[in-house]
């Protein structure tokens, strides 16, 4: 569904994307992970049409997206990072005027459907600027979702929630993975991407640094940790393969000792030796 | 669809207009400037002053008129394209739906007049309340009709040009404000020194404030009719190629 290949975008200076390549299967939910400032978001703008590559193709549905951006832009949703809805506007007033931009064949029926699954629906004519922003993220998944698109693109959906928000904003993105739509997700939560994703591909400044399943990635650091305080009082991650490797770990240890299973920033921390902040 | 594809643009700047409109600041602040000049140059120092023989609030209304159009017209949409575009993001929204570059102008365009037309609107109620001598000809609204386009055009290049919102206070320091006060609103434009006047009647407003005054079409006015299409035409291009040429 998406082919991306040699992506390349320079900022001045700065390198933002260093040939990005990677695939991905119609009906799958893909996340890119990294710290900000990785690529994530600049590559969702590319596969958006909003940013025009320096090098390298990317295609959606076999559509080049800079040769043919309006046949793009006929199959994709897109959740930006920023919360961009006209806050002096209702959301029903957001919703019919991205319908209407997009040319949703049945407003009437698809806008409220669609506020029904964020549940805004008795909402709807309130000014958005009163909205919390975990309701403006809703709203923002309900626009995306009006024009049935093959493909959906979430740019840190859950950015700046609380965990329990968070969570519904996760239940309503599992809810739109029906009828072999594709997904593609950034994000810096580690368990955004664990929770959400088939295959996740780990972007580090500016480069495309690991890509599989969650599972397989974290098969490559051990499947559980142990973590303890040394007497210079750094936090020590040790990477353990089984459960018997990390248990004969910790009877050599005389301090407090901590084990856990690994997780994607495990992963990203074997392969850059930092964390994802 | 693609026919009417500048429409949701439009119908969402008038929906943010309306509510605007709802506000009492909003109408004192676009009432405000041309009324303090009406007071200060019209009702004030025009009493003591006849041009071409007939009072001078005769006169200063139709550039009032002319100047509301280009303030509103250029600097709404201006700011609304800028702030929607590096801080709302919102404009982003437009770039990202299945619709020509030209659509997305088409509606700012649009909007832009319609601002515009509404200031002037307000422009000339006054002037029927305060004037000795009003009228609106074919010519007049033609005129304030193109006026508009041309700097809601203009308004949508240096929305899509600037970097910032300081920016914009640049561009209307340095070619807006001369262009409302030396281009024939206040007094015509041969009283000013002869060599400066090649200069002045570079300025598109010169050329409204030339028309807007005009009963009929003569060699004179077609040649600044022309001038003005020529300018919007221009605009227009420049404006929707840096729409389809938006790259973050």
């Amino acid at each position: 569904m998406i082919e991306v290949t040699g992506l390349t975008k320079q900022y001045g200076n700065i390198t933002a994307l260093d040939n990005v390549s990677f695939r991905v299967g119609r009906g799958s939910v893909f996340g890119l992970l990294g710290p900000n400032g990785a690529g994530k978001t600049t590559t969702i703008k590319v596969l958006t049409t909003l940013s025009k590559p320096d090098g390298g193709r990317a295609l959606i549905a076999g559509h080049d997206v800079v040769k043919d951006p309006i046949a793009v832009k006929r199959l994709m949703g897109v959740m930006p990072q920023e919360n961009n809805l006209d806050l002096d506007l209702t959301a029903y007033e957001n919703l019919l005027i991205y319908s209407m931009l997009h040319g949703v064949p049945d407003p009437q029926t698809k806008i409220p459907s669609c506020l029904h699954l964020v549940d805004l629906w008795e909402r709807r004519a309130e000014l958005v600027t009163r909205f919390s922003g975990g309701m403006q993220r809703r709203l923002l998944i309900a626009r995306s979702l009006l024009t049935e698109p093959s493909v959906l693109f979430f740019d840190e959906p859950s950015i700046g929630l609380d965990p329990q928000i968070r969570r519904q904003v996760w239940d309503i993105i599992r809810k739109t993975r029906i009828d072999g739509r594709t997904v593609v997700i950034t994000t810096h939560y580690i368990e955004e991407a664990e929770a959400l994703c088939d295959r996740v591909g780990i972007l580090d400044k500016g480069s495309l640094i690991a890509l599989d399943t969650p599972d397989n990635l974290k098969a490559t650091v051990g499947e559980y940790i142990v973590e303890f305080v040394n007497d210079e009082g750094k936090l020590i991650q040790q990477m353990c393969k089984d459960r018997e490797e990390a248990n004969s770990l910790v009877l050599c240890k005389d301090c407090e000792v901590k084990i856990r299973k690994s997780n994607l920033e495990d992963v990203f921390i074997k392969l850059t030796g930092e964390r994802i902040e | 669809m693609m026919g009417v594809a500048w429409y949701p643009i439009f119908l969402r700047e008038m929906l943010l207009f309306r509510r605007k409109l709802l506000r009492i600041s909003y109408l004192f602040s676009a009432m405000l400037l041309p009324i303090i000049y009406l007071l200060t140059f019209g009702l004030g120092l025009g009493r003591m002053v006849q041009i071409k023989g007939a009072d001078y609030l005769s006169y200063l209304i139709p550039g009032l008129v002319a100047m509301s159009s280009m303030m509103n017209s250029y600097t709404w949409v201006a700011n609304a394209l800028n702030l929607n575009r590096l801080y709302f993001k919102n404009f982003q929204v437009f770039i990202q739906a299945p619709i020509r570059p030209s659509a997305i102008m088409v509606g700012e365009v649009l909007a832009g007049m319609v601002k515009g037309l509404f200031a002037s609107g307000l422009i000339l109620i006054v002037g029927f309340v305060t004037a000795s001598h009003m009228s609106i000809t074919p010519l007049f609204v033609l005129t304030l009709l193109l006026n508009c386009f041309l700097f809601a055009s203009l308004g949508v290049i240096t929305g899509m040009l600037t970097k910032s919102y300081e920016d914009t206070a640049t561009y209307n320091n340095f070619f807006i404000l001369p262009m409302a006060f030396f281009s024939g609103t206040f007094f015509p434009v041969d009283r000013i020194p002869e060599p400066l006047q090649a200069v002045v009647w570079v300025f598109p407003l010169t050329h409204t404030n030339f028309l807007i005054r005009q009963n009929s079409i003569n060699s004179p006015a077609l040649l600044s009719l022309v001038v003005l299409f020529l300018y919007a035409l221009t605009f227009f291009v420049i404006g929707s190629r840096l729409i389809r040429d938006y790259s973050e």
